[in-house]
């Protein structure tokens, strides 16, 4: 208790004399934690409970059968008559577009007459929900009726309202038959009978997916493996929620990578409390010298601090807590973008702030507080207390050792750029993360060097430019190197990582703009309305396709299928092209480098495909391997005759000729169409002539321009998270520049009211302050650019490539990074502007005779 | 015409809800090339009397007039000016800037004024204080008696009229204090400039023109030699 009261009266008691720099400090530890727990509930809640949305509505079984393109009919018969009593539920599984409200839900079709037990209990609960006119056995007549539904009351709509709903390219005016309970919108569908399924989704013949539940007490492995023996070669028999862990399998790179992405701020904030202990025990060396002399151990020193540090790091983590779930809210809704548009079909859960989430943002803010102050602390362990007495607390300058320090900084240069070349471990690039790390921690040992440097090159011509103050300014930086190379560091490793991430995403729209430039290469493309999503491929109608095809001023049609398929344990995309419209792939993509109609020739009528980057990486393929795909009921196995460059989706795409594809899966339906217009023909005419004969269908259609604006839209989107958390990591650095310029007002007073007797005016104090801010920010931009341009190296090449897949041509987006740049030194320089009032406000009368 | 008038000069402070009277209508005249010596006990007014008189501070009442411009008539933009171009200050504690070289210390001023030519002018200060030689090093690689004539070449490079000096020989030992004393009646011998020092040591009483005694914010005496 008496140590407690001491701790708090030497300690504690000492930081609210600056409350603005206390206040800094705590808030630059609380982003910090506010960002980690932000991305972590986000990523929760957008992926981490993910649930595939097609397990609306599925209930608890124990087996799933699935196929590539749809099983066929007669497994259901199959399994039916089984000997064992299987409880069997076949689907069809889709999406609708809500016409009112854009919204996209699942399209569930089930036999609702073998499950009328079931659904009979649903009906009596929704009776008392929303009071419908209708009886249950009334809403069951309609059963037969295809344009009946039934729908979640999160929907707000009741028994007998009409919902209009876009499925594939039409409209469909539908009649609610009855409500089913979901208040919180997490079983949010539109159900139909699956008969009347079929005939919407033109499916005759097959069921997307056959759910069964076995008896009480079966062996579900056994059980698999004896139905597996039943089944014909093409249909996977496996656990139900396998979708779902397959699909959460593919986010986990994607989460991986953002939250490793927001510990950004958490580092910059910990250089920061680095700098805070730094400046304390500097500021107390007389203290400790006193207390020492007076009985303190060495421990209770360097516990003294910790302990300053971990009050620092509780206040920010509780700060951080709320300020985390409000960020979490807007980033569940860019995360959710773009998982739906990258990967899957999703519905974002709550963001629940659990007991773990609280004790978890707890221990980062106080364990990163702690672990930046054991520097800073030690140093005020090993104060001998004679020294500190006689010295007083005067110079900073005794704790830097240049030379060890750049010795150590080429060490862990050589170590990352070893780091850097190693494989991926386990799929993740750690030793690709550690390499950064160990950059970035070789450019914090190199920075009092190349701070000293630049201070002692620049300050002749800063004088001459700008003033006495500049040459001030960058002596009284050079004079407290550590602490100036500390404050350079966190906004310099803020800075990198924007320029990295930047000259990444730069890269990344750069080669995929000139990607897209080689393969939109028709006049027009047309898909059905709906909001697009990775995994959702709905159809345009075969006889609007045909009629289009016979427009005038048509000269071809290209039709694409696509399928959602499971390859590996993993999602996939695979897809059908159009041979005979072998102009649309213009230019050669292929790593072999070979002409597109050598490749695309392959294909021909074979059992020959190409695969995307992306594919090979995640299945660890290539060219010359064999792929056993399951088509509907039937196995075939396909040759991989070359990879191409693809950036329209990470899922990996397999891609073979229609007609080949047509010979398993026979439904000609195509998911999109690429429209090539003959020459001299007007491409508008042409697409007034698509919209005419459209008429009824819901099809969206785009000018490749208009293509590759709404990519781009979407890409942007996808990184909007990621430029959002690098703002909060260059805020938690400027803000610490700020409270560091404060303390260095606060300790150069004397020197500030030494100027002012020797004719200094209060102006040219201030000016020397913002002149300081601007040196750092000056300092910290170019330390910044050089390490970040490294880091790019790292993320596109070592990163990007092992977690993903993806080749990235190099590009500097040199407006992006200057406007960048500037950004950072106009808010630099604007975090000088209270430290430079408070400066110029000094008495001078009262600070010089302090000593 | 006096270099520095105090008409009937008071000041008050207020701290911690009493006031505390630092002077107590004081009158004083200094002639240029004259060298007073304020003494007197600690608390006695020395320093507030040297802050008024170098513009630092305005008086509670009364009037300060430095060449003729009363202090309280100018806002803090022209008092700076009024400083940089009239008086020079000499501290005890030397107050060199440890970042900067001697001779960067002692241009400081000029170049706080934005006047042209400073290092030729410091160089010129610190061949005068006999340290021609050392501009180069840093403060620290002085010694106490080399850092405060450092300290008189800066308050002398801008020529001012008025050099107001706050217990210069205080850190030194008594035969360096006694060199830092010839130097500053040199200074008001050969600059003519009007210096004031307020003091503690009473052989510094010996070297100058005018004693004058404060007691409790008043002057008690004034000795001219």
């Amino acid at each position: 208790m008496l140590r407690l009261k001491l701790f708090y009266r030497l300690m504690v008691r000492p930081l609210f004399r600056e409350p603005v720099r206390l206040a800094l400090t705590v808030l630059a530890v609380a982003f910090g934690v506010a960002v980690v727990l932000a991305i972590d509930l986000a990523g929760n809640a957008a992926a981490g409970s993910f649930h595939s949305s097609m397990e609306t509505l599925a209930g608890d079984n124990d087996l799933e059968v699935v196929a590539s393109g749809g099983v066929p009919e007669s497994v259901v018969a199959t399994l039916a008559t089984y000997p064992s009593p299987l409880q069997i539920s076949p689907r069809i599984e889709d999406f609708a577009v809500l016409v009112n409200s854009q919204q996209t839900l699942p399209l569930i079709g089930v036999d609702l007459i073998a499950e009328a037990s079931r659904y009979a209990a649903l009906q009596s609960s929704t009776e008392s929900a929303t009071r419908s006119p209708e009886p249950g056995a009334d809403s069951l007549n309609h059963l037969t009726d295809p344009q009946s539904v039934w729908v979640s009351s999160s929907l707000n709509m009741h028994a007998g309202d009409q919902l209009a709903l876009l499925i594939n390219d039409r409209v469909y005016d539908c009649s609610i038959r009855g409500v089913y309970p979901d208040s919180s919108g997490g079983e949010s569908a539109i159900l139909m009978d699956i008969a009347g399924a079929q005939r919407i989704l033109d499916r005759f013949g097959r069921v997307d997916r056959i759910l069964i539940k076995l008896p009480p007490g079966a062996d579900i492995d056994a059980a698999q493996r004896e139905l597996k023996k039943v089944l014909p070669p093409g249909v996977e028999i496996r656990p139900q929620g396998t979708g779902t862990e397959e699909n959460r399998k593919m986010l986990a790179a994607f989460r991986w990578n953002l939250r490793l992405l927001s510990y950004i701020a958490l580092v910059v904030g910990a250089f920061l409390i680095y700098n805070t202990i730094s400046v304390s025990v500097v500021r107390r060396r007389t203290e400790i010298g006193i207390v020492r002399a007076v009985g303190a151990s060495r421990t209770d020193v360097l516990c003294a601090f910790l302990g300053e540090a971990a009050c620092l790091g509780i206040a920010g983590a509780f700060l951080g807590l709320p300020l985390g779930r409000i960020m979490a809210s807007g980033a569940v809704k860019l995360m959710a973008l773009t998982v739906e548009s990258l990967y899957v079909s999703s519905r974002p859960g709550s963001i629940a702030l659990t007991p773990l989430s609280v004790f978890w943002a707890l221990l980062i803010g106080v364990g990163v507080s702690v672990i930046s102050a054991l520097s800073p602390a030690r140093e005020a362990m090993n104060v001998s207390p004679a020294d500190a007495m006689a010295q007083g607390r005067r110079e900073y300058i005794a704790g830097t050792h240049m030379r060890r320090d750049l010795l150590i900084a080429s060490l862990l240069e050589v170590l990352g750029v070893i780091a850097a070349q190693a494989p991926a471990i386990g799929g993740k690039p750690l030793l690709g993360y550690l390499a950064t790390i160990l950059i970035i921690a070789a450019s914090a040992y190199a920075m009092p060097a190349l701070v000293s440097f630049l201070s002692w090159a620049t300050s002749g011509l800063l004088n001459r430019l700008v003033g006495i103050e500049a040459l001030l300014a960058a002596r009284s930086l050079t004079a407290a190197l550590r602490r100036t190379s500390v404050l350079v560091a966190a906004l310099a490793t803020a800075v990198a990582m924007m320029v990295s991430v930047g000259i990444m995403v730069g890269s990344f729209r750069q080669t995929v703009v000139s990607w897209m430039n080689t393969q939109l290469p028709a006049d027009l493309y047309l898909r059905p309305a709906g909001d697009p999503a990775a995994d959702r491929h709905p159809t345009i109608s075969l006889d609007l396709t045909e009629r289009i095809a016979r427009l005038p001023g048509v000269a071809a049609v290209d039709r694409l299928r696509a399928y959602e398929i499971s390859y590996d344990g993993m999602p996939a995309t695979m897809a059908s092209i159009d041979l005979r419209v072998l102009h649309s792939y213009r230019s050669s993509d292929f790593f072999s480098a070979r002409p597109t109609e050598e490749v695309l020739g392959q294909l021909r009528g074979q059992n020959n495909v190409i695969v995307s980057e992306p594919f090979t990486y995640k299945h660890n393929v290539k060219a010359g391997d064999s792929l056993a795909l399951s088509l509907g009921e039937t196995q075939a196995n396909f040759k991989i005759i070359d990879v191409y460059y693809d950036y329209a989706s990470e899922r990996g795409y397999i891609l073979m000729d229609r007609d080949t594809m047509l010979r398993y899966l026979p439904d000609p339906a195509p998911s999109n169409l690429a429209v090539f217009v003959t020459q001299g023909a007007s491409v508008q005419d042409v697409r007034n002539s698509i919209q005419a004969i459209a008429a009824g269908h819901r099809i969206l259609i785009f000018s490749d321009r208009d293509l590759r604006t709404e990519a781009i839209r979407i890409f942007d989107r996808t990184f909007a998270i990621t430029y959002a958390l690098e703002a909060v990591a260059v805020l938690v650095a400027v803000m610490g520049i700020a409270g560091a310029l404060v303390a260095l007002v606060i300790d150069r007073r004397r020197e500030l009211g030494l100027m002012r007797f020797l004719g200094a005016s209060s102006s040219q104090i201030h000016k020397l302050i913002l002149v300081e801010a601007g040196l750092l920010g000056f300092l910290a931009n170019l330390a910044g650019l050089v390490l970040g341009y490294f880091l790019s190296l790292i993320l596109v090449f070592v990163i990007n490539k092992q977690s993903f897949g993806w080749t990235i041509r190099f590009h500097w987006p040199v407006a992006v990074i200057l406007g960048a740049l500037s950004f950072v030194y106009v808010a630099t320089i604007l975090s000088g502007l209270y430290p430079a009032r408070v400066a110029a406000r000094l008495n001078p009368l009262g600070v010089i005779h302090e000593e | 015409m006096a270099i520095l008038s105090l008409q009937n000069v008071s000041k008050h402070f207020d701290t911690d809800g009493q006031t505390v009277h630092a002077l107590r209508g004081v009158s004083l005249a200094v002639e240029s090339g004259e060298f007073v010596a304020l003494v007197g006990r600690s608390g006695c007014g020395k320093s507030t009397l040297l802050h008024l008189a170098g513009a630092m501070d305005f008086p509670s009442e009364g009037v300060v007039l430095i060449d003729g411009v009363a202090s309280s008539s100018l806002d803090d933009a022209k008092q700076t000016r009024l400083r940089r171009e009239k008086v020079g200050f000499i501290f005890q504690s030397f107050q060199l800037l440890h970042t900067l070289t001697v001779q960067e210390n002692v241009e400081l001023p000029l170049l706080l004024a934005g006047k042209p030519h400073a290092r030729g002018e410091a160089l010129r200060r610190l061949q005068w204080v006999e340290l021609d030689g050392l501009g180069t090093r840093y403060p620290h690689q002085l010694s106490g008696g080399q850092m405060q004539r450092v300290a008189i070449a800066r308050a002398l490079v801008h020529s001012p009229k008025i050099v107001l000096a706050d217990e210069p020989t205080g850190n030194l030992d008594t035969s360096t204090g006694h060199v830092i004393l010839s130097l500053l009646q040199r200074l008001t011998r050969e600059q003519q400039t009007a210096t004031i020092m307020a003091t503690h040591s009473t052989e510094a009483t010996t070297v100058c023109d005018t004693l004058v005694r404060l007691r409790d914010g008043r002057i008690e005496e004034v000795a001219r030699r």
